[in-house]
């Protein structure tokens, strides 16, 4: 894969120590429901429900620095990341890019980020890969003489030079997540927001798409990304924020993040079990390790228990299993992921 | 961002409109098959009523200002079919945008409003101007209107003065149903505002005095008035002069109350849930 070249910096760009994003107490409340015209028109006061989507976070990333924003569907990750992105207002708190305050100056904080919201969609379909540049290369206010050699490079990182001159309606869907992110490097920005990028694509697109971030951030672009697959944030992230029902939960390294579940394994049982005899059974596998949910799914109870000898475990999970009239039909014992530190913090599975 | 920048983004939007318009073919079948064949059926229509009878013509005339029934229901059409493309293209062009998934991509750069919010129109210009051709040749060839060169110019000078008035009411669309958040519904009411009340098939004095009025506030009742009287009625530039500069100032005024309306559209979408909820 050929580096992306470096992008001269613009006159007046801030100075690479300030942080890239500092928000600070990031709120953003909606109101469920819709106002009818008549309720409008009579001016009638709006008592629809408020939710804050977002509620109160604070987040500093780095130069150079992959940050991951994992979370459930619903979250508040999107609401998070069109904020930074100067598309929605924050119902409170501050955001900084680059030093630069980007609900006073939203113009100027635009210009020092490339953002990848809405995938694939948000290139033109019936124009050609590198048509799509030049039209954002215009926009992005690229120098006339610069542009040619500015998409010459952003199809190379995105190794899209061979099919430049094709119809994007005529690329898969990975290829065109990655115009969409060689459309966000055009402008040179010190930061990249990049809104779930592997959705849709299958393994080999989603791996080569996080090489390809890797990549950028070691030419020290800041990336913030929002995922909710637990493996692509431990995999590609420095840090990453645990976010639910609009908060950060948990905050760090992904290694930090998974020893705070306070296991190094993870044992995963599906027992049959009659409904009535269900509590007890649970309370059982407490008293020998913790465990760390529990559910009933396809006539089964699925539990999962934390613990670090899982080896001597699980002979004695099984017994206690067979003394509660129960039968194991499945063991699993993985390593710690944070979909496990997600389920320790909010008692919920991520994909639920 | 300086003029020079907003002009290359307004060049290059408009670039890339014509390049996607270029690649159907059927946006000029619409351009050439229905500025002929959609008034035609009214021609006929009109001389199965009238039968061409002498009496019947006299009575148009006095109501039309002209007996060249062909003349005015092309010239009616044409630009009835003008605001047409005006409405579907950019009228629609910030809605089709939000509806593919590309407007927060367009939001995102620091590019201009006004150059995104006219960026459509130039390629949408060259299909109207396919489509006044093509009536212009059919009134003079298919029709054997005498339009002379003094006639033609006048007509351009409507037609130039109404760029603006139709693009500013195509812009002032755009920003309104990015609010609306629907096109469809909005220009089916005013396609059908424009066919009862702009006179596109009769002439406004046969109207009701109210709609009449309402008419009058209308601006394409203006450009249809306008063009009819350069082209069949030999109105002089000086007698056509006065609704040649309203026509341009209304335009020019609709065109700044577009782009402010984009911004306040904007501003609301920042405060509200954003250009992603449609």
């Amino acid at each position: 894969m050929r580096p992306l070249a470096v992008v001269p910096v613009r006159p007046g760009a801030p100075p690479a120590a300030l942080p890239a994003i500092e928000a600070r107490g990031l709120t953003r409340v909606f109101r469920r429901g819709r106002r009818t015209l008549a309720q409008r028109l009579r001016r009638q006061p709006d008592t629809r429900e408020r939710f804050a989507a977002v509620d109160g976070i604070d987040l500093r990333v780095e130069h150079g620095e992959i940050f991951g924003v994992l979370g459930p569907n619903g979250a508040g990750k999107t609401t998070t990341v069109r904020m930074l992105a100067t598309l929605l207002e924050p119902s409170g708190g501050t955001i900084h890019l680059c030093g630069v305050d980007a609900l006073a100056r939203p113009r100027q904080a635009r210009a020092l980020l490339g953002a990848v919201l809405g995938g694939e969609r948000s290139v033109y379909w019936k124009l050609t890969g590198h048509q799509n540049l030049e039209y954002y290369a215009a926009l992005y206010q690229v120098p006339r003489d610069a542009t040619r050699g500015r998409i010459t490079d952003v199809l190379a990182a995105v190794g899209l030079s061979d099919r430049a001159d094709d119809y994007v309606e005529r690329y898969s869907t990975g290829m065109r997540q990655r115009l969409a992110l060689a459309r966000a490097l055009l402008a040179g920005p010190p930061l990249l927001l990049l809104d779930e990028p592997t959705v849709g694509l299958d393994p080999q697109a989603s791996a080569d798409l996080r090489e390809r971030v890797r990549n950028l951030s070691a030419t020290g672009k800041a990336v913030l990304l929002t995922t909710h697959d637990m493996d692509e944030a431990d995999r590609l992230c420095d840090r990453v924020a645990i976010i639910d029902h609009g908060r950060i939960v948990a905050l760090g390294s992904p290694a930090a993040l998974k020893r705070a579940v306070r296991a190094t394994q993870v044992v995963e049982l599906e027992v049959e079990v009659a409904e009535p005899d269900e509590p007890g059974l649970v309370a059982a596998f407490a008293q020998l390790t913790t465990v760390a949910g529990s559910r009933r799914a396809g006539g089964a109870l699925q539990v999962v228990l934390h613990g670090d000898a899982t080896r001597q475990l699980v002979p004695v999970v099984v017994e206690a299993a067979w003394r509660n009239q129960a039968v194991v039909r499945r063991v699993d014992v993985i390593p710690v992921t944070l979909e496990d530190v997600f389920l320790t913090l909010t008692g919920r599975e991520l994909r639920e | 961002m300086s003029t020079p920048d907003g002009l290359r983004a307004f060049g290059a939007t408009a670039r890339k409109e014509w390049r996607t318009v270029r690649r159907y073919l059927a946006n000029l079948a619409f351009v050439v098959f229905w500025p002929l064949v959609l008034p035609a059926v009214y021609v006929l229509e009109a001389r199965g009523f009238a039968g061409g009878e002498a009496r019947a013509l006299g009575a148009f005339a006095a109501r039309a200002g002209t007996a060249e029934v062909a003349g005015f229901l092309y010239l009616g059409w044409a630009v009835f079919i003008w605001l047409t493309i005006v409405l579907w293209g950019p009228g629609a062009s910030l809605r089709d945008e939000q509806l593919r998934g590309s407007l927060e991509s367009l939001f995102l750069t620091p590019s201009p409003r006004w150059a995104i919010l006219f960026g459509s129109a130039p390629a949408h210009l060259v299909l109207a101007m396919a489509m006044l051709a093509t009536v212009g040749l059919t009134l003079r060839l298919g029709l054997g209107l005498a339009v002379g060169p003094a006639a033609a110019l006048r007509a351009l000078a409507v037609v130039a003065a109404s760029v603006p008035l139709l693009f500013g009411t195509g812009a002032l669309l755009g920003a309104l149903v990015l609010w609306l958040r629907d096109a469809s519904g909005l220009f089916m009411l005013l396609r059908g505002l424009f066919t009862v009340l702009c006179g596109v098939t009769y002439p406004v004095a046969v109207l009701p005095g109210w709609a009449q009025a309402t008419a009058a506030a209308l601006p394409p009742t203006h450009v249809i008035g306008a063009l009819r009287a350069a082209l069949l009625g030999g109105a002089r530039l000086a007698q056509l002069w006065e609704t040649i500069a309203l026509l341009a100032a209304v335009g020019l005024g609709l065109c700044a109350a577009a782009v402010l309306l984009l911004g306040r559209v904007e501003r609301h979408a920042r405060h509200g849930r954003g250009f992603e909820w449609y």
